[in-house]
């Protein structure tokens, strides 16, 4: 999330105008909203603060495809959202996006799916202490006799934390289905798939 | 609502969404594993195996008194297998997690929508995975996969060989479950949160 600011920013991704107004209508009351009209319009926009991308796959000019190869290059923990015309299947997710939208795109789903992508970012949030706090456990444990590690402070705050962040960790996606955990397992393999993207899917 | 278990300790049942970490070498473990993942009626059941081949997961979950409609089998030990009537998906390495994931969402797929469809979900093991992915990866793809199963209301088993592992990667892969089975030849105990 971007800091200092309560509220996550959302770049949307679009060639068509009036489908422009009509996101930023649906997303301005939670979101702060940038908009491009095109490939290098977006790519001129891209900065650390983005956590969520909409991106139409068919624009003139530069592809989705295109555009999105550059999001991951220089924001990785960014999440990118296709729109589509077409109803595709889990294939999307191994191309690199990390959920998609069939056309026309409703607000609620819009909504939704957006939420749905922040939950995720939160997730690996979490995670990524939990690994550290895991970590440096198990290396206590590793070393000190059982008996010792009870009486021991920084032990036990350190189990506390992560009781905390296990329940965090359980709240976070409760909806979560099948296209979240493909979608996550692919994002920590690291996109080092991205070289075999199909490139005539639509 | 909770998975019934015959023959494990103590323990008779787990509840749904929990997810058992199963320490012990893998001649052990895979026949425990084997054990807690045999559905009962009206369940289903998927097995992901880096170290035994589909046909013999199939075989002795039938032995167990499974039925073949209930089985899908993840089988990543790159061996050829050709068993009808059972959905059997093939990966080349037992270090393709994405593989994995899709794989596994594509056997749910046929009737996940149906949200009361109850499941039990083996992996054995995750010291073959581990061969195969850094501990980092391993911990995060864990965190994933028992957040799936937690969704899912599912139950998972996932075995794992502490002596092919450092003490402290042991350590921090157990920080992922809910609870964990130690087992040997003399018996199996089960500590942590989940089970009954």
């Amino acid at each position: 999330m971007a800091d200092g600011d309560d509220q996550p920013t959302v770049l949307v991704v679009e060639d068509e105008r009036a489908l422009i107004e009509l996101y930023v209508r649906w997303l301005e009351d939670d979101y702060r909203v940038l908009t491009a009209d095109g490939g290098e319009e977006a790519l001129e926009q891209l900065d650390e603060g983005i956590d969520v991308v909409l991106l139409d796959r068919l624009m003139p000019g530069m592809s989705g495809d295109e555009v999105l190869e550059e999001i991951r290059r220089r924001i990785p923990d960014c999440k990118v959202a296709m729109v589509t015309a077409v109803e595709p299947d889990f294939d999307v997710i191994t191309m690199g996006f990390d959920d998609y939208l069939t056309k026309p795109v409703e607000r609620e789903e819009l909504l939704e799916t957006i939420q749905r992508l922040l939950s995720r970012s939160q997730f690996d949030d979490i995670e990524q202490e939990l690994y550290a706090l895991s970590s440096k456990q198990a290396a206590l444990r590793s070393s000190k006799p059982k008996e010792e590690l009870e009486e021991n402070e920084e032990f036990r705050e350190l189990q506390h934390r992560i009781d905390e962040l296990r329940g965090e960790l359980d709240t976070t996606l409760p909806g979560m289905d099948d296209d979240d955990f493909v979608a996550m397992v692919r994002d920590i393999e690291g996109g080092e798939d991205s070289d075999d993207l199909p490139g005539d899917f639509e | 609502m909770s998975y019934r278990v015959d023959s494990f300790g103590d323990v008779t049942s787990f509840d749904d969404g929990v997810s058992l970490l199963m320490s012990g070498t893998s001649t052990e473990t895979n026949q425990r594993l084997l054990d807690a993942v045999t559905p009962k009626a009206d369940e289903r059941s998927v097995v992901i195996t880096t170290n035994t081949g589909a046909a013999t997961v199939l075989k002795e979950l039938e032995r167990r008194g499974a039925d073949r409609e209930q089985i899908g089998i993840i089988d990543c030990t790159n061996a050829d297998s050709e068993i009808e009537d059972v959905p059997v998906r093939t990966l080349s390495s037992p270090g393709d997690l994405t593989g994995i994931s899709l794989e596994f969402a594509k056997l749910f797929d046929r009737d996940m929508d149906d949200e009361s469809v109850r499941a039990r979900v083996g992996f054995a093991s995750v010291s073959t995975a581990l061969m195969y992915t850094e501990l980092r990866t391993m911990f995060r793809f864990l965190h994933v996969f028992t957040a799936r199963i937690r969704s899912g209301g599912m139950f998972g088993t996932f075995a794992l060989d502490p002596t092919m592992h450092e003490e402290k990667a042991h350590n921090t892969i157990r920080a992922v479950f809910d609870c964990e089975a130690d087992v040997d030849e003399d018996g199996i105990s089960v500590s942590g949160t989940g089970f009954e």
